[in-house]
């Protein structure tokens, strides 16, 4: 699903570098990536999204090099292909759930609801537990609750690869474990890759595997 | 009846038209109007006959002259209904005789444009009759001074009023005032035969029923003097008592009266010594023929009485 | 399209009392210039058409101003009157049509505008109801007296009293409303006229009062001294002139001598105009001529230069709105600043983003536009009355 060679990023103004000789994760693996503060793992996520582009290197994301897209190409296939969850789960304050839940479709012009989307939106959510709070505003909502919302948005697209950065960084130790296995489940339910960011190891154990950056080599920080 | 119109057009067909607006069609009344207003004459209103005489014998073709006062009301105390005040709103001009004639005058909504005084200007001539003041309240003394208001039977005066018609006319109708010294011959010539009749009456001892006559009194020297009796009304014991009185001091062989008195006042009047005769005014418009011929039929009663009078006081 | 403007439309939504006021403040800062430049506009063309339909206005000397705005808007009072001779006067000349106004008391609030049977046909005031004045009592409603004090031909209306301190011993009068006239969009819609006669009736200079040479008023004769009668001020001044007692009002003194508050001159032709305005400006005379048109453009003139400075300052004060507005959409980008960035990750267009943020100002100007309009459109129907205040209490 996700093959990375020589890769190497810095911050424009930064020290912050990253590289990377080699990553591959398959399709439908289940990747956790681990690593101290500052190690640069969500600048890797933001990398497999094609939100930042490397210095140097290849990406390539379900066969596709992300080098050879231009800007617009790469929003297309990112709202079309890759789902991402985020730590403070970043939802609009002044859209209810659903709205929210279907926000991709609203902002990319590359997206087109279907028949099959409303479905989906309603399947999710029931298996979430959220379908009675369709109607609510996220503050409305608890934190437990948000993220799952969170979680439907990144799904609702039906992507093949989740990114997902500390999706339970903000939550409290019971919603961690419950929203974790909702978010397993439902990868497992779409087939999804999923690549996780998290530094709680009590979360370690279903992943197929746990990628330490220290490991990978390549950070360095002065 | 109030407020019907009255075209005086032709002298000889005032009768005619007055018998046929006395029947009171509305659909024959409306008729000289709609023409009027299809050759769009100017229109004059007045508030006496004698005006609305002068004026048609001034204008001629060239206007339409309304007096629209019903027969049977004194135009000097006459009250117009509001709709026909509304008519005379309506009018070109409106001639007034001035001298406080038709009083109804003052309290109209008239706009002053239009008012024409036929008596303005010659308030010298005017002749008191009597005065009245009285106060109340804080307003002080208000004062009610009346003058005589029939002034045009001294022909002289109304030969002054044809005057301030025609250039009250001139306005509106620029060659109008034709018939204005045709008219002033005839007043004079009028006033001439007056003159013939009353000469030596003063002496003689002239007596009004009413007090309407003050300028034929003073234009004349006649030194009449007055009492008020109406003609259809018998004078009361009292007012007979009151006559004998003044009859005392004041001499009375002929008595003026402005209709035709009853029988039995004729009959007491001569017992007294007073022969009665009909002096028409003209205020309200003759059952037939015009005010010439109305004075004309003055003139020959009071000739017929002066005979009489001439024989008792003269023989 | 469809998707930016919902978006924007639930930002809004969400964020109701923020808009709220953002949509105040703009159609504040656009109806204020708005409504007074039109209002004004409006109101000084009609003022000024008033004005240049009389040609010729006649009062005693003094504030020619007031003249104007008390003889043609029937607003305030002129300090002094000239005489009904003068209209007579002008009768005379042969010049002009002289029409007599007398406004003093008030029905209602509504002025009682006493003036000739000319007066109407001047303005060109036709009778939708009922009948003209043909008496004293009688009176003759504006459209919009009529509607205000709910009247029809047949009722009746009574004249206000006046101030404690009259001295003239002036009564109410009850007036007859005999007719209502069409309504002309004119300072004529809102008056009570009746007869000059009736004017003078109120204002205490004619009346009417029984027969005092009656037996019946004997108890209120105080001296008979031949035919001067004196009686107690118990004497019974009528308050109602009807067509029994018509006969009994009269009026004390010279009628010439009675005041006018103005006259309106209708000269014949434009020479005949000329000619009446040189005779009334010789600066002995007790009568001024002036037109009025010349007074209203002066008086304009005044309004206009204060209407520059006023909306320069309306003007600065939008500029600082907008710019305070301009500071809030940016502030409120910036603090949205999180919300974009998420969209961007997510995969939203920048043009989206934009157009989503623009759509949201467009929708509170737009808004704040069909508020602005609407407000100004009312302004315009009741601006005028609006302005003939501002002018009275200014005058």
């Amino acid at each position: 699903m996700i093959s990375i060679k020589h890769l190497e990023f810095r911050y424009p103004r930064g020290g912050f570098r990253l590289r990377l000789a080699a990553l591959d994760i398959a399709e439908r693996e289940r990747v956790a990536v681990v690593g101290a503060s500052g190690s640069g793992k969500t600048t890797l996520l933001e990398l497999i999204a094609g939100i930042r582009r490397p210095g140097a290197g290849v990406i390539e994301v379900a066969g596709q090099d992300l080098a050879v897209l231009t800007d617009r190409q790469r929003r297309g296939f990112r709202v079309r292909r890759v789902g991402l969850i985020f730590q403070a789960f970043e939802l609009l304050d002044y859209l209810n759930v659903r709205d929210n839940i279907m926000l991709p479709y609203r902002i990319s012009p590359d997206l087109e609801a279907t028949d099959a989307t409303a479905p989906r939106l309603e399947q999710m959510t029931r298996d979430m537990g959220i379908i009675e709070r369709l109607e609510r505003f996220p503050h409305e909502l608890s934190q437990g609750e948000r993220q799952r919302v969170a979680i439907c948005r990144a799904l609702i697209t039906a992507p093949d690869l989740i990114l997902a950065d500390e999706p339970t960084g903000n939550l409290d130790p019971d919603n961690k474990q419950r929203v974790l296995k909702l978010l397993l489940d439902q990868v497992e339910r779409h087939a999804a890759t999923l690549v996780m960011v998290t530094h709680d190891h009590d979360l370690l154990a279903p992943f197929d595997r746990v990628l330490d950056m220290r490991a990978l080599h390549g950070v360095t920080n002065p | 009846m109030p407020g019907h119109r009255t075209r005086i057009r032709n002298c000889g067909r005032i009768a005619l038209l007055a018998a046929l607006l006395a029947a009171c069609q509305p659909g024959e009344d409306a008729e000289p109007t709609a023409s009027a207003v299809a050759r769009r004459l100017p229109v004059v209103f007045t508030v006496s006959y004698p005006l609305a005489w002068m004026a048609d014998r001034i204008g001629g073709e060239a206007i339409e002259v309304v007096f629209p006062a019903p027969d049977d009301v004194d135009p000097a105390h006459w009250q117009p209904t509001p709709e026909t005040i509304l008519n005379y709103q309506g009018a070109d001009l409106v001639l007034l005789n001035g001298a406080g004639y038709a009083a109804w005058v003052q309290f109209a909504a008239l706009s002053p444009g239009k008012l024409v005084d036929t008596s303005r200007g010659l308030s010298a001539r005017l002749i008191p009759a009597g005065e009245a003041t009285h106060s109340h309240g804080p307003g002080g003394a208000h004062d009610h001074r009346n003058v005589a208001s029939h002034t045009w039977l001294d022909p002289i005066f109304a030969a002054a009023q044809a005057k301030a018609i025609a250039s009250a006319l001139e306005v509106h109708v620029p060659n109008a005032p034709a018939g204005l010294e045709r008219l002033q011959a005839d007043l004079a010539h009028l006033d001439a035969r007056l003159a013939a009749v009353f000469r030596g009456w003063s002496d003689a001892g002239v007596l009004y029923s009413h007090p309407v006559y003050q300028y034929l009194d003073a234009r004349y020297g006649l030194a009449g003097w007055s009492v008020s009796w109406e003609p259809d009304e018998h004078p009361s014991d009292a007012e007979w008592q009151r006559l004998a009185e003044r009859l005392r001091n004041q001499r009375a062989s002929v008595m003026l009266w402005e209709g035709e008195p009853s029988p039995a006042t004729t009959a007491k009047l001569r017992e007294l010594g007073i022969t009665p005769v009909v002096f028409e005014t003209g205020a309200w418009t003759p059952a037939q023929g015009d005010y010439l011929t109305l004075m004309q039929q003055n003139i020959e009663r009071l000739t017929e009485a002066r005979i009489d009078g001439g024989n008792e006081h003269h023989p | 399209m469809t998707d930016i403007l919902y978006l924007a439309w639930r930002y809004l939504l969400f964020n109701r009392w923020k808009t709220a006021v953002l949509i105040t403040a703009i159609t504040v800062t656009m109806f204020l210039p708005l409504a007074l430049e039109l209002v004004l506009e409006r109101s000084t063309e009609r003022l000024r058409a008033r004005a240049a339909a009389t040609p010729l206005l006649l009062g005693a000397p003094g504030s020619p101003l007031e003249l104007v705005l008390s003889s043609l808007y029937f607003n305030g009072e002129v300090p002094a009157t000239l005489s009904y001779g003068t209209v007579q006067a002008i009768g005379d000349t042969g010049l002009a049509t002289a029409i007599p106004l007398q406004i003093g008391s008030r029905v209602g609030g509504k002025p009682v505008v006493g003036t000739s049977p000319d007066y109407f046909s001047f303005r060109e005031l036709t009778v939708a109801r009922g009948r003209p004045i043909a008496l004293p009592g009688e009176a003759l409603l504006g459209a919009a007296a009529a509607r205000t004090l709910e009247v029809s031909p047949g009722e009746s209306v009574v004249t206000e009293s006046e101030t404690v301190f009259d001295v003239t011993g002036s009564y109410p009068l009850k007036l007859h409303v005999v007719g209502v006239l069409n309504a002309n969009g004119t300072p004529d819609d809102e008056a009570v006229f009746v007869d000059v006669r009736t004017a003078w009736i109120i204002d205490g200079i004619g009346h009417g009062h029984e027969d005092l040479s009656r037996p019946e008023a004997a108890a209120n004769v105080l001296q008979r001294d031949g035919e001067n009668i004196v009686a107690n001020a118990a004497v019974i001044q009528y308050r109602e002139i009807t067509s029994t007692n018509l006969r009994d009002f009269h009026f004390h003194g010279d009628i010439s001598d009675f005041p006018l508050d103005a006259i309106i001159a209708v000269p014949a032709d434009d020479k005949s105009g000329v000619l009446l305005e040189g005779r009334y400006q010789a600066p002995t005379t007790s009568v001024q001529a002036i037109r009025p048109v010349v007074v209203m453009d002066e008086l304009l003139a005044t309004v206009f230069t204060v209407r520059q400075y006023v909306l320069a300052a309306v003007g600065l004060v939008g500029v600082a709105t907008f710019a305070t507005i301009a500071l809030v959409f940016v502030l409120s980008a910036r603090l949205r600043r999180g919300e974009i960035d998420t969209m961007k990750r997510i995969g939203a267009a920048p043009g989206r983003i934009g157009a989503m943020l623009g759509a949201e100002i467009a929708l509170v100007l737009a808004t704040s536009v069909v508020f602005a309009g609407t407000l100004t459109w009312f302004a315009t129907l009741w601006g005028e009355s609006l302005l003939h205040w501002m002018l009275s209490a200014g005058a």
